[in-house]
């Protein structure tokens, strides 16, 4: 039998999600001994680039003393001569024995994981999942407001192409927090309006009513693709700025998955704002990462 | 040659025939049909508690040769739809090079000939290349044994060229056959649009992909009066669409496949590819629309779209897996599967009848003097195990399940090529 992977939020239960962001917490109130994957060989493949989660899965890795392999192979080099398979075997035999993976296409973590026998940990497929990063949402939102239940909580933007709002999504529906999705229709099909999730098209009328706001990137290319009319047109009912900025309630806080389009999601001025927390973001993602690690590897005891 | 097929229920609905009947082939044509016939010494097969049919016709098959030897062969092809129950199969021209030359298609018709299984009818390309730039020579391709026209696997994006060619060939009796997809709505899809797709992030084909195309032929088959033929409709609008052409005197026909009327757009969970097909599987919705329709007689084929593949093919990655999987032997079974209200005579009008009349060629009743061509079967239950495939194709969505309906014996031109699970070559009948 395969070993345990993380490839979407929903392979961890309720309890076991609650478990990994205390032990995510415990690790950044104090770290860890370097010991807990020692010798534990993990491979970083990448098959698409990154800078953040490349190097916070690296730094999380070594924190807790796994012998790091990174290797960023071509976009190509798999699925045309060597199967999904043929590789997994390889590696395993060479003795990798958790692979954390980015790859272009969604579903290829999961194909991975079908034909790996040790842990694979999916780091970003496609437009489908990624765990990790909703993992350390969840616990940003957490560590400031103390609870779940209840939050509201919007995404706003590119939800169609975003692996971040499906994870979140996945994760936070999970944890009882009332989501709604915010965005024009070409990017934001009604076919996301399923299990208790809102739609809405009208940004300006949800701000003032959410505890948090998590903004994603708009990539330029939709617009060729004929999503988007132009950048002028989509910043004017969805990108979050000045004006916006005060409608946002004073207590509430602003995510985002990170890299900005500055000037086309949001503004200088919100990035500026006192409410934003892409800082504590990408700084839980590191502890985040390290449990996750752990509880794959060596289990989590969870908390009745 | 005497064959004697003794004792079945034979269902003929061109001669109003249901009812236990012997049919006697002398010569490879019917010679008799009669209440105990003497077998003299005919090769004699046992039908009593089956079902005795008119020879199947799947016209929508597959073959990949020339040029996909790896992945079919006119022989394992044959062989695979005999085994099914299949007297005979159209082949669609997406091999390599495409069938658009008398050349190609006189070898394929000697390779079947030299299988000595089904009866294979040639579809010809629409296009050079199937390109869809230039008209193939459609003269040529008829003299040399073409049943009918077909850019199958893809459509001419260019209607203007389209309609020239319905023009063009306007006095050729061979039916068009339309792969209905628009390629720019389909993009890079790999499975159907809606909330499966949302949720796995992957691209999905909206049914407008497949509407759009459909109503832009049925106005060209209306503009012309070229006989057209829809293949492998998934979606309630294009029902919808052919109802409205034929209600204004469109010659249009059309067929559906066992996997649109099994299967819904849920089996890709895993990302594997093994369900990845065009047009793909859809919505519940729709699928409901494609059993009605059958039923109501809106639908005039059941075809396979038989399109094997190399198992490490279908191992790809979503993205890049090939569209389609093996049907011939799982055919009989999975209609009856998916359409159990289907009567008998139904279900023969849809693989025997109409087939035969829409391509033009012999079969569709076994009326004295018409080829001994006859697919016994029965509704016995068994279980799929694509590993015993005589398809080189062992990929099927329908393996591991339990299909209610199977062949028994398949008679071609008086030989029996098929019985008792094996497949026999003319040449070991005649032996």
């Amino acid at each position: 039998m395969p070993a345990r992977s993380l490839l979407d939020v929903d392979d961890l239960s309720p309890a076991e999600l609650v478990a990994v962001l205390d032990r995510a917490v415990a690790f950044r109130d104090v770290l860890p001994p370097r010991d807990l994957l020692a010798g534990v060989p993990v491979l970083n493949l990448f098959f698409e680039a990154s800078t953040r989660t490349a190097t916070s899965f690296t730094l999380a890795e070594q924190r807790v003393g796994a012998d790091v392999i990174s290797f960023a192979p071509g976009a190509s080099s798999l699925g045309k001569g060597e199967t999904i398979a043929d590789t997994a075997l390889t590696l395993y035999g060479i003795g990798v024995r958790v692979i954390v993976v980015r790859h272009q296409q969604s579903g290829f973590a999961r194909r991975l994981a079908d034909a790996f026998e040790g842990h694979v940990i999916n780091a970003g497929d496609g437009t489908h999942a990624h765990p990790t990063q909703a993992l350390l949402d969840l616990m940003t939102l957490r560590q400031e407001f103390n609870r779940f239940d209840g939050l509201r909580v919007a995404i706003v933007g590119d939800i169609l192409h975003s692996r971040v709002a499906r994870s979140n999504i996945v994760g936070m529906r999970a944890m009882g927090i009332d989501v709604t999705l915010v965005g024009p229709p070409t990017l934001l099909p009604r076919e996301f309006g399923a299990g208790g999730v809102r739609i809405e098209r009208d940004f300006d009328a949800v701000l003032p009513h959410v505890d948090a706001v998590m903004m994603l990137r708009i990539q330029r290319e939709r617009i060729t693709g004929g999503l988007l009319a132009s950048l002028d047109d989509y910043t004017l009912r969805y990108q979050l700025n000045g004006a916006r900025l005060r409608s946002l309630g004073g207590s509430a806080m602003i995510l985002h998955p990170g890299p900005y389009n500055r000037g086309v999601e949001l503004t200088d001025d919100v990035l500026d704002d006192p409410r934003s927390r892409y800082v504590a973001q990408v700084h839980n993602g590191v502890f985040v990462r390290m449990a996750v690690l752990d509880l794959l590897v060596n289990g989590v005891p969870v908390a009745a | 040659m005497t064959t004697l097929v003794r004792g079945g229920r034979l269902i003929d609905p061109l001669q109003g025939i249901d009812a236990v009947r012997d049919v006697l082939i002398e010569n490879g044509f019917v010679a008799a049909i009669g209440e105990h016939l003497d077998a003299n010494d005919a090769r004699v097969v046992e039908a009593g508690g089956a079902i005795v049919a008119p020879g199947f016709i799947d016209m929508h098959v597959h073959l990949r040769e020339p040029g996909q030897t790896h992945k079919e062969t006119i022989a394992s092809g044959t062989a695979a739809a005999v085994a099914g129950g299949f007297t005979a199969v159209a082949c669609m021209p997406n091999t390599e090079p495409a069938l658009d030359s008398a050349a190609i298609v006189s070898e394929v018709m000697r390779r079947a000939d030299a299988a000595g299984l089904a009866r294979v009818y040639p579809v010809g390309a629409l296009t050079r290349a199937r390109a869809g730039t230039e008209l193939a020579p459609y003269h040529l391709l008829a003299d040399a044994g073409c049943v009918a026209f077909s850019d199958d696997g893809s459509t001419p994006r260019d209607a203007r060229l389209l309609r020239n060619a319905a023009r063009y060939a306007a006095d050729l009796p061979c039916v068009f056959i339309s792969h209905c997809e628009d390629p720019d709505l389909k993009g890079e899809a790999v499975m159907n649009e809606g909330e499966a797709s949302m949720r796995l992030g992957l691209d999905g084909a909206p049914g407008l992909a497949e509407d759009v195309i459909v109503a832009r032929d049925l106005l060209i088959a209306a503009d012309t009066g070229k006989a057209w033929h829809i293949a492998h409709v998934t979606t309630a609008t294009s029902l919808d669409l052919i109802r409205w052409a034929r209600a204004r005197g469109v010659r249009v026909t059309c067929e559906v496949t066992p996997h649109h009327l099994a299967f819904l757009d849920d089996r890709f969970d895993d990302y594997r590819a093994d369900a990845k097909v065009n047009p793909p599987l859809r919505g519940s919705h729709d699928r409901e629309a494609l059993r009605a329709a059958v039923l109501d007689g809106t639908v005039d084929v059941l075809a396979t779209d038989h399109a094997p593949h190399g198992a490490d093919e279908k191992a790809q990655l979503l993205s890049v897996a090939p569209v389609g999987f093996t049907g011939l032997e799982i055919a009989l079974g999975a209609y009856a599967l998916a359409l159990p209200e289907l009567t008998l005579g139904r279900f023969v009008e849809l693989l025997a009848v109409n087939p035969a009349r829409i391509l033009g060629v012999p079969g569709g009743t076994l009326a004295v003097g018409m080829p001994g061509d006859v697919s016994v079967f029965a509704d016995r239950p068994w279980t799929v195990d694509a590993r015993l495939f005589r398809s080189k194709g062992k990929n099927t969505p329908f393996d591991g399940l339990v299909l209610p309906r199977r062949a028994l014996a398949t008679i071609v031109d008086g030989a029996v090529v098929f019985e008792h699970g094996r497949v026999l070559p003319r040449e070991e009948v005649t032996a």
